[in-house]
Parts: C-alpha cells; structure tokens; sequence
C-alpha cells in the first residue's frame, strides 16, 4: 500500500465489476487480494483505516441491493436476499436459454438476419459463468445447439475456458454437452485422447478394466456422432504407434477402442448398412469389412479359410509395397504397409483367433505364423521377417512338444522358453504358451505346472494374466461354443496366476 | 409452545449479540453454522404458524418482551418484528457483516469460493461461502441481463413474487386490509424507483393473464389499480387497452382516469395547446386523445356513452366550438365526436 497507493482504490473499483465477482477465480483472486490488505493488528490509523474500508466493502457486496423495488418485495415479503438473487439468475437462465434454443440460422431465408451474433455473444458472456451451477443450463444449451451456420457460432474463449474446467476437473458436463465440445474445440478433443492414453499406459489393467475406462470415457460414443472426431482420434493413435510399435498397452487400448466404438456405431444406426469407408479412409478397402467382422460371427470352422485368406493379402500388400519402391527409400512406400498394419491392430481379434487356432488346430501353421509375425513385427527392418518368421515357428513346434508330452517335462525342456522376455517376440510366444494351457488335451494339473513354471521364471505373471483374461473376454462374449471344459480351465490357470504375485 | 417461544427469544437474543456485541470475537465456523441453524428454526416457525391468528399474537407478544429487554441493554437496537422472522438468516448475516468485532478468519470462511458441496458431512449447515455465492449470483445476473430484454428477468420474477404474496395475503380471509397494507407498503418503498414498480406491475398481469388460479389476486390488483393513478399513467398503454377489454369495471375507471387528466390540462396561449398541470405531467393532449381512441376502438360501446358525457361537460363549460376554451370541446372535435 506504500509503494501503491492507488491499488486500494483499483481494488475497491474491481470488486463492483460484475465480470470479475462472478467467476470464481478472479474472485477468489480479488478476495486475496483484500485479505492480503488486511492487517490483523493494525498499528497505525491507516492500517485501521484500511481494516474498516475492507470490512465495509465486503458487506456491502454481500448485502446491499442496488434495486429498490426488489428491496421493497424482499422487505415485505420476507424473501431472504440469497433466494431472491438466485430466483431471478434460474429465470434469465431459462428465458436466454430459450432464446438459444429458437435462434436457428435457416438457410432457407437468407433475409432473415443471422442470429449467431446472438450466440456468440451470449457464449462470450458465460465465460465467467462457466463454474456457476446455475448457469449450466444455459452452457448445455450452448453447446447443444446445431451448428448451422458458416460462422464459428461459439466464442472460443469459451470453448478454451470449458475445456480447461472440464480438464481440472471443476465441471461436470452431460454427455451430450462433452460430446458437443469436441466436435466444436479439436484441442478439448486431443486433450481427452491424450488423457486416456496416459491413464491407460500408466496403469496395468486387465481387458475388463480396459474397456470399462475407454467406455467411460465417452469418446467411443462421440466418435460414433460424428466421423470427424474418429479420424482425428485415430490419428493421435497413428502417431503414438509410430513412435512405438511395440508398446502392447497402446495396442491394447487401440484394438478395445474400435471394438467400442463399432458397438456404439451399430447401436447409432442399427437398420442402415454404414459406408465404413467413411470412417475408414486410409485402410486398404478390400481388408477392410473382412477384418472388422468379429470372429464370433462366423462358425468356427470357416476362421482357418477366412485367416488363411487374410494372411496371403497382408503378405500380398506388404510385398508389393516393399519391392514396389525397392531402392528408394521413401516413407511414401511403406505407407499402405503401415495402414495394413494398422487396421490389423484395431482388429486385433483376428490375431488371436490365429494363435487360437496355432494351438487347437496345427496343420497348415505356415499363412497363421506369417500373420502372427506381421502383427508384431511391422516393420521388415534389416529384413528380419524371414528371421522372425523362423523364430515363431520354432517356438510354436517347440511348445507344442512340450504339452504334448504326458508327463510333466523336466525342467531343462523349458529353459529356453524361460528365457522368454529376451527372445524376438516374447509377447508372442506367450500367448502360443497360455494358449496351449488353456486348449491341450494335457490333464490341468499338467498344464499348470508347465505354465508356472515358465511365468515365474521368466518374470511375466501379469502379462501371461493379461493374455487370459482377454482370452476368456473373447470367448465369453461370442457365442463361440466354449464349453465348460475351457472355462474352467481359464479359471483355474487364472487363480494359479493370482496365487503367484 | 413455552419451547418454541423460549427458542425464538433465545434466537433474537442470540442475532442481537451477533450484531452488536464483543464476544464474537471468540466465534467459530461452528458457533456461526448454529447461529444460522436457530435463524432457520424461526424462519420455519414462522412459516409453520403465521397463518394462526392466536400464536401469531402470543409469538408477537414475546418478541415485544424480548425486544424491550434487548433495547434496554444495547444502545441502537434496531426490532425484530415477527414479519421480519423469514428472513432472519439475511438478518443474522447482514449484522454479523457489519459487527467490527467479527474475526477475519469467519469473514473469510464466509467469503470462501464454495467446494463442491457436501451435504453428509456436518449436522449443521455449511455456512462456507455463503456471502459468495450470493455475490456471485448478483454478479451473474448482471454479466447476463444486457443479453435479456432489460430488466425483464428481474421485473417477472418479482411480478410473480408480487402476486403470490397477494394470493396468499387474500386467501386468507375476506380482510383485503392486509393486501392493501402490503401492496401501500411496497408503492411506498418503491418511491423512487416508479418505472420499476410500473414494470413489477406490467410483468404481473401479463403473467397471470390465463391463469386461473391467480383470478382473485388479479382482481384485487386492478381494484387497487383504479385509485393509484400515478402508477397507470405509466403503464404501457397496450396493457391499459388489453385490461380495460377484459373487465368492465377496469373500463369504466379507466376512462375516468382519461377524463380526469383531461379535467388537470390548461391551455397554453403561447404554445397553443392543452398541458397537465399536475406535478408529474406525463401525458400530452396528443397522447390522450390517442388513448382515448384506443379506447373507443376496443370497447366500442364506450364510445356513445362517454360522448354524451362530453358533450355535457362541453355544454357545462360554455358549448363554445373555439378551440382553447374548452378541453371537453376540443377533445371532442379530436376525437371527430
């Protein structure tokens, strides 16, 4: 106040700026402010002074009415201020929220003067209001309204002010309102996907858990309104796999989020037939309905044909891809490799139908193994596939000997699949592994024991718990004939899992 | 009975020592949390039994006791009175705000932006932020009234407020004394606010237009209407036509509101026309042969009445056809009589 004196008065001025009082940071800010001008033991009459002034502004602010008539009613009718106030903010909430709502910028008669200044205007003046329960309403409105017009309806201070209140947490939205705000703010929408990556990269969790918090989340559902949300979210996808093709839980999370988002979809639009290549652009268009249809909606018998048939396409694209642009080495050449890949990530059921058909099923292993290798080896770096192709076969010959042994193997049988985590495709192999648990016709006590053995050993108890469980997801929720035999060998394998953390 | 009244004087006791005495110094957010649960308690006694005549009286009594005793120890004791009860907890409020004597660290519990809010956790009201969030409704309300019709928000909520109160004032006997005492209160804090008043009043009859519960209130407002001609002269006079449409006897006093405006002009030589003399000179000759053919256009059997009654007032005056001696003959030549 010495160096300042004038700040006192600038304050004073602040506190009857309505656009200041009614947004909860600034006023919390402007409430510091004072309380930092306040002095608990004033020793001189300036600091008194100043105790005084600061107590009379605040009561003033808190009680004193600026409208005589409302006084007047509030007197003789004995309607407590706070009541009063609040009665008249829930009207004009209302009466603007139907003016937004009948406000409709009709093409139809290019006379009729647009009323999105309106809307801009009214979404400018919210912008303190966003943390104002009240005035939610009129925000949902806002943000719910169809956007007709050419002009951005919506004032992007708003938009940003929303996002970053819904980001920390200080707003709830409905769902049709966070739908809205990201088909009208791309940055609130990266924010989401970004957010859900990071929680689910963070976390270990198991299918369930997966899909729980991507369907929460929302962002399924909103990517099924709008096209435009969907492509913008598999793109920031796109780019995190790109950077780390063998990050499993970013796999994970891709293959549930398209698994909701075209449960979501059909319910959307349950008798039209989709054009998915709207929502699929950059996929190769023949792999595209083959892949997405859900191996639970085919009899069993045909997934051999059908994998059989997908494994030479893959091979076909990524050939022609490689030798196409042989010397040169341009991105541009593995680009239709990349989406291949990528397309078959999303519909990664498909490559566990394969490694469940490795085990249960073995001739002909050749088109299986090769599409095995492809999704989790992309990239033919250094021309290993051959190589990795080799590995994967060796090891699946290699676990298949060892379950088909009746008696339990000794233990230097297993020593090269404990040594697991260092071999070229660990994750691989040890889906083969729990596979063969799970299916063999080996007594479970058996089966169990190889298993544990290797888990421990090797260090991947939580992943070999992971492989189970979305094992057991896909055969639940098909109407694949599991038998009780399979179940309840899951179950068991699974309380084995558990017993060993 | 003996409870409550012993409450109810506690409670005034206790909102007396919150305005005005020293020991607040040593409250706490628990002493102000029961503080504004007692105000609460009389708030809802009061809406519990200010419809019973006989413990109105009782209540009444007590206060007035407790009220003396309380005036006797403080100097600028200002009463409580038993219509004061709904809204002590904004009594108890505005006297803690202006108590010097109040601990900051209570100021600023009471300030405190609001949490999300946690109705389990306490058996008292959370008082924490209570003066902010009234501040922050007072402020919302101003960030949004440009983008409403001005004032519209405000004058229907206190037009609806206006007729409940009547509604409930009128049912609850055939005495429209106390109505009239209310609405006469009102007219009279709103002295200097009249165009609010008259927009409090438009936003009211406009509401309770096709209401059918409000026909009494509505009624009685009209009645109360005829008499307080300051307030219809600013009436919008669309409303004015609409009302004088529905009721007869709105009609009939209202023409004789015309005519006695018309009685108050003087012609001016110098500007040549007929002005009000009144204090508040609000309508021109212009305007009132305007209103008066609005008039004439929407009750037309007004017309033949009222200009027999003209005529009369003409002949009374002399039945010179020169303009400027007569309002009554050169209303009449204005309104091709």
């Amino acid at each position: 106040m010495k160096k300042l004196p004038l700040l006192g008065q600038f304050l004073g001025r602040l506190c009857w700026n309505p656009y200041v009082t009614a947004g909860d940071t600034s006023r919390n800010l402007l409430l510091q402010c004072l309380w930092g001008l306040y002095s608990e033991h004033p020793s001189n009459a300036v600091e008194r002074k100043a105790n005084q002034w600061i107590r009379k502004v605040l009561c003033q602010l808190a009680t004193e009415e600026d409208d005589g008539v409302a006084q007047a009613l509030m007197k003789h009718m004995g309607v407590p201020a706070k009541e009063y106030h609040l009665n008249v903010l829930t009207k004009m909430v209302a009466l603007l929220q139907e003016n937004v709502g009948k406000s409709c910028c009709s093409l139809s008669n290019i006379n009729q003067r647009c009323s999105c200044d309106n809307i801009l205007a009214t979404s400018d003046a919210c912008v303190p209001l966003i943390t104002c329960p009240e005035a939610s309403p009129l925000i949902g409105a806002l943000l719910q309204q169809p956007v007709t017009c050419v002009k951005e309806a919506l004032s992007e201070d708003f938009l940003d002010a929303l996002s970053s209140a819904y980001s920390s947490r200080n707003l709830s939205l409905e769902e049709q309102a966070l739908v809205s705000l990201w088909h009208h703010s791309l940055p609130s929408l990266e924010e989401a996907v970004l957010s859900l990556l990071e929680s689910v990269t963070n976390t270990t969790s198991t299918p369930q858990m997966l899909h729980q918090q991507v369907a929460q989340s929302l962002l399924p559902k909103a990517c099924a309104q709008h096209c435009s949300l969907f492509l913008v979210t598999n793109d920031i996808f796109r780019s995190v796999l790109k950077q780390a093709e063998g990050n499993e839980s970013v796999k994970s999370l891709v293959q549930t989020f398209t698994r909701c988002f075209l449960w979501e979809l059909a319910l959307l639009q349950p008798q039209t037939s989709v054009s998915l290549k709207a929502f699929f652009p950059q996929s190769p268009p023949s792999l595209l309905v083959p892949l997405l249809t859900l191996p639970s909606e085919m009899p069993q018998e045909s997934w051999r044909n059908h994998l059989n048939w997908l494994s030479g396409s893959l091979q076909r694209l990524t050939e022609e891809e490689e030798e196409g642009n042989g010397d040169s080495r341009s991105t541009r050449g593995h680009y239709k490799v990349f989406e291949t890949w990528f397309l078959l990530v999303q519909c990664a059921h498909w490559v566990q139908a394969a490694v469940q058909l490795l085990v249960t099923s073995p001739e002909d292993c050749g088109p299986l193994l090769r599409l095995l290798t492809f999704y989790h080896h992309p990239t033919n770096r250094w021309h290993h596939r051959a190589l990795q192709l080799v590995g994967a076969r060796e090891a699946w010959e290699h676990l298949r000997s060892v379950f088909s042994v009746s008696a339990r193997p000794p233990i230097d049988r297993l020593q090269s699949l404990v040594t697991l985590p260092s071999s070229p495709a660990p994750l691989l192999t040890l889906s083969l592994l729990v596979n063969f648990a799970v299916f063999c016709q080996q007594p479970l006590s058996v089966s169990t024991e190889i298993l544990q053995t290797v888990v421990h050993h090797s260090g991947l108890v939580d992943e070999a718990a992971c492989v189970l469980s979305s094992l057991e997801l896909r055969l639940s929720e098909g109407s694949c004939l599991s038998n009780d035999r399979v179940h309840l060998r899951i179950k068991e394998l699974q309380k084995t899992l558990t017993h060993m953390h | 009975m003996e409870a409550v009244l012993k409450n109810l004087s506690s409670t005034v006791e206790l909102l007396a020592v919150a305005a005005y005495s020293g020991t607040v110094e040593q409250w706490e957010k628990y002493n102000v949390s029961r503080a504004f649960d007692w105000a609460r308690y009389c708030e809802h006694i009061y809406s519990r039994y200010h419809s019973n005549p006989a413990i109105r009286r009782v209540m009444e009594q007590q206060l007035e006791l407790t009220n003396q005793s309380l005036q006797d120890v403080i100097p600028g004791y200002t009463e409580v009175s038993f219509s004061d009860l709904p809204r002590l907890q904004h009594l108890l409020l505005v006297g803690l705000l202006n108590n010097p004597e109040v601990p900051i660290s209570l100021l600023k519990m009471l300030f405190d932006t609001r949490g999300p809010v946690d109705n389990m956790k306490s058996e008292y009201q959370d008082v924490t932020g209570l003066c902010s969030h009234i501040i922050q409704c007072k402020a919302a309300c101003k960030v949004l009234s440009p983008l409403t019709e001005l004032s519209a928000a405000g004058a229907e909520v206190q037009g609806r407020m206006l007729m409940e109160r009547l509604g409930a004032l009128l049912s609850r006997g055939s005495d429209t004394r106390p109505a009239e005492h209310f609405l006469g209160c009102v007219l009279q804090e709103c002295e200097g606010a009249g165009r609010q008043f008259c927009l409090v009043i438009t936003a009211a009859l406009l509401t309770t237009k096709n209401s059918a519960a409000q026909t009494a209130p509505r009624e009685f407002l009209l009645d109360w209407l005829q008499n307080k001609h300051s307030v219809l002269q600013s009436l919008p006079a669309t409303l004015l036509i609409d009302l004088a449409k529905e009721h007869k006897k709105f009609r009939d006093a209202y023409c004789d509101v015309l005519k006695k405006w018309a009685s108050d002009m003087e012609y001016i030589i110098s500007e040549g026309e007929w002005v009000q003399t009144s204090t508040n000179p609000t309508v021109s000759f212009q305007k009132l042969t305007e209103r008066f053919m609005a008039l004439f256009e929407a009750c037309p059997s007004l017309r033949a009445k009222t200009e027999k009654e003209l005529k009369a007032l003409k002949i009374s005056d002399g039945d010179f056809d020169v303009k400027g001696l007569s309002v009554w003959g050169d209303l009449l030549s204005a309104l091709n009589m």
